[in-house]
């Protein structure tokens, strides 16, 4: 995929967009496997797909799913629909034609994390449990120390690290079980990012640190001095770089050759408005998407170290970003209500 | 969808003391306003709102160096996941568990800077059961540390104890904490007026506590028994002597003083220094200006454990020009 920040157009005029505005905050968006939908998981309990082309108008919007807020969504590993969670405890299969299948009911707790893994399997932390969906089997990793406040799967899917209260712990989801692995730092840790080689594992934690374990020596490393907590963490495609919220300009942390150790972080890009709420790297290229606390979209190269506004700050904090398979689009919700759907293709 | 930061009102009380009956009755009365509940998990009775959270209440020492610095896990995440709801609400109440240690709640909301944008402490309120309130104490420290935390006090059950153990609980809540409002309930029927809204923890309101309790820490007979001391003085106080002094006790004794509150005359300084704290925490701020007539004089209070009375005493003065 080519996108040259390098071209003027970038500076004089934004991408064309489609934004729709709905009447709730946006917790997540995803699109689907075969990158012909997006789709927000709202505050209103609905799950609003749009077409991911934005030439085509966007249709009515769907009715609520949830009894309260939706607070997860990811697309379909196992189809072209999507998997959402709510604060009413369900976790819902919504096939692409809108209709959903409950998978887990678990009334009284949240379902507030998901991940899903190309293999078909989808993970999703509810209260201080884990529990994975694979070939039609629901199965339950826990209880944890505390609720499990994200999760995510290893490369190749056999496994899930799941970040709490006093580190972090890494299942085998195969047939046979296998004890758990656990990865212990003091404090909670409230954001997970297993890396896309599977060789090290990330997590935020509430003292605004950022705590990184090497899987093959279990030895581990911190790095600290973030104005606010790292709830957003994205790795690279080739797995050389940690991106990560909470600065004002895009932050990558080096993982190739020695790792990060004793050596700053690259940063790089226009200083935006507040601080990355949301960072998303891109599925394939050097690029990387970022979504501020005020509102500002950015779009960041790491080769050329550039990058350029997509979206003008207005106040409402983005919440989340998702890039289409084909790198081309991308996915953004807001505080606000408001649904993005940004074409990069010039 | 910036908005004003939403009131919460934690309620504590010690096991049968009445919280949830307390509870009902803010929710079914007809204020037209919008409740979210965090009950705990043990709840002693079910409870009829719309928007009812179960916690679990996940105490998470915070990896900073502060041993007392502890905070409420599932509240920050869970203040987190209300504001992705769509429908809006007036305030949340917090219910705690009978044996809960109110510390980390109040730290919750000093620590967490997203749930210091988000919402704001509006008071601490415990429901103390008049009949066994005496007999609780020798339980454990629970009892105790919630009506050393309190803003506000309903002593509850008075109907089924005379005068003279009224009196006598009365005056035992009184050594612990002076300066909360106290209320005697039957059934935790009160005014609602009287335990929501209080801002009891906004800087600009602390000027409202009552000095009238002021002189009391001199006993040395029980150290160990959470209590207060306070103090005033009509001398200016020197402000680095006094950050310099606050600094090192609270440091040094935080996880043994709940709670402490001031309003100083700084030497020089035409506006009222108010601070509060919770444990080590502490916010302070410049308060509304002295009038030209005014007796400028300073007033501060601690609440805890293990206070030794003399010693503050001693410390505060040496802060005084």
């Amino acid at each position: 995929m080519k996108l040259d920040l390098a071209n003027p157009a970038w500076r004089q005029t934004l991408p064309p967009a489609r934004t729709v505005a709905a009447d709730a905050p946006v917790a997540a968006c995803a699109f689907s496997r075969d990158g012909a939908t997006a789709a927000f998981a709202l505050g209103d309990g609905s799950v609003r797909s749009i077409p991911a082309d934005i030439a085509v108008s966007a249709p009515a919007p769907n009715p609520p799913v949830h009894g309260g807020a939706v607070l997860a969504l990811v697309g379909d590993p196992a189809g072209d629909g999507f998997i959402s969670g709510g604060d009413d405890g369900r976790l819902l299969r919504l096939g692409a034609d809108g209709a959903a299948t409950e998978l887990v009911n678990q009334k009284g707790k949240w379902v507030e994390h998901l991940a899903a893994h190309r293999t078909g399997a989808i993970a999703a932390a509810i209260g201080k449990n884990a529990f994975v969906i694979k070939d039609g089997e629901v199965r339950e990793f826990g209880p944890h120390q505390s609720t499990v406040a994200d999760l995510d799967f290893s490369k190749d899917g056999s496994r899930i690290a799941c970040a709490h209260y006093g580190g972090v712990t890494v299942w085998s989801i195969g047939q046979v079980t296998l004890p758990p692995r656990r990865f212990a730092w003091r404090g909670s840790h409230v954001a997970l990012r297993w890396s896309t080689d599977g060789k090290f594992i990330a997590t935020g934690t509430q003292e605004n640190d950022i705590h990184v374990w090497r899987m093959a020596q279990a030895t581990d490393m911190r790095m600290q001095g973030y104005p606010a907590k790292v709830k957003s963490l994205s790795w690279t495609a080739d797995a050389r770089f940690l991106y990560t919220s909470a600065q004002p300009v895009f932050t990558a942390w080096p993982f190739s050759g020695k790792g990060p150790e004793g050596k700053p972080p690259l940063q790089f890009g226009e200083e935006g408005a507040g601080l990355l709420a949301v960072v998303a790297a891109h599925p394939a290229a050097e690029f990387v998407a970022g979504g501020y606390d005020s509102g500002e979209l950015q779009l960041g190269d790491i080769k050329t170290r550039r990058s350029v506004v997509l979206r003008m700050a207005d106040g409402s904090a983005i919440t989340c970003l998702a890039w289409s398979p084909d790198g081309y689009k991308l996915a953004v919700g807001n505080e606000g209500g408001a649904l993005l759907v940004v074409d990069l293709k010039r | 969808m910036a908005q004003a930061q939403v009131p919460v009102t934690v309620l504590t009380g010690y096991l049968g003391a009445g919280k949830t009956t307390l509870l009902n009755r803010i929710l079914s009365e007809q204020h037209g306003k919008k409740y979210a509940v965090i009950v705990n998990e043990f709840g002693e009775l079910g409870i009829d709102n719309d928007l009812v959270v179960n916690a679990d209440e996940e105490v998470f020492e915070m990896n900073n160096g502060c041993i007392c610095c502890t905070v409420r896990g599932d509240l920050i995440r869970i203040i987190e996941g209300l504001m992705k709801r769509k429908d809006r609400f007036d305030g949340i109440l917090v219910e705690t568990t009978g044996l809960a240690d109110p510390g980390p709640v109040a730290q919750t909301f000093f620590t967490d800077d997203e749930v210091k944008a988000r919402t704001r402490l509006d008071a601490i309120v415990t429901v103390v059961d008049a009949k066994h309130f005496l007999g609780q104490l020798e339980q454990g420290d629970e009892a105790e540390e919630q009506v050393a935390f309190a803003d506000v006090i309903l002593l509850n059950k008075t109907d089924l104890v005379s005068a003279d153990e009224l009196k006598k609980v009365e005056d035992k809540i009184r050594s612990i904490n002076p300066f909360a409002r106290l209320h005697r309930t039957q059934k935790s029927q009160v005014e609602l007026g009287a335990i929501l809204d209080k801002g009891a923890f906004d800087l600009k309101r602390i000027l409202e506590f009552e000095p009238d309790f002021l002189e009391h820490g001199h006993d040395h007979d029980h150290e160990e028994e959470v209590k207060s001391v306070a103090f005033s003085a009509d001398r200016p106080v020197d402000p680095d002597k006094f950050q310099k002094w606050m600094g090192a006790l609270l440091q040094l004794r935080g996880g043994d003083i709940f709670r402490s509150k001031g309003v100083l005359a700084i030497d020089g300084a035409p506006r009222r220094y108010v601070y509060q704290g919770v444990h080590m925490m502490m916010d302070s701020d410049w308060g509304s200006p002295w009038k030209e007539s005014e007796k400028r004089s300073s007033k501060l209070v601690f609440i805890g454990r293990n206070l030794d009375g003399d010693n503050l005493k001693r410390g505060f003065e040496d802060c005084l020009k």
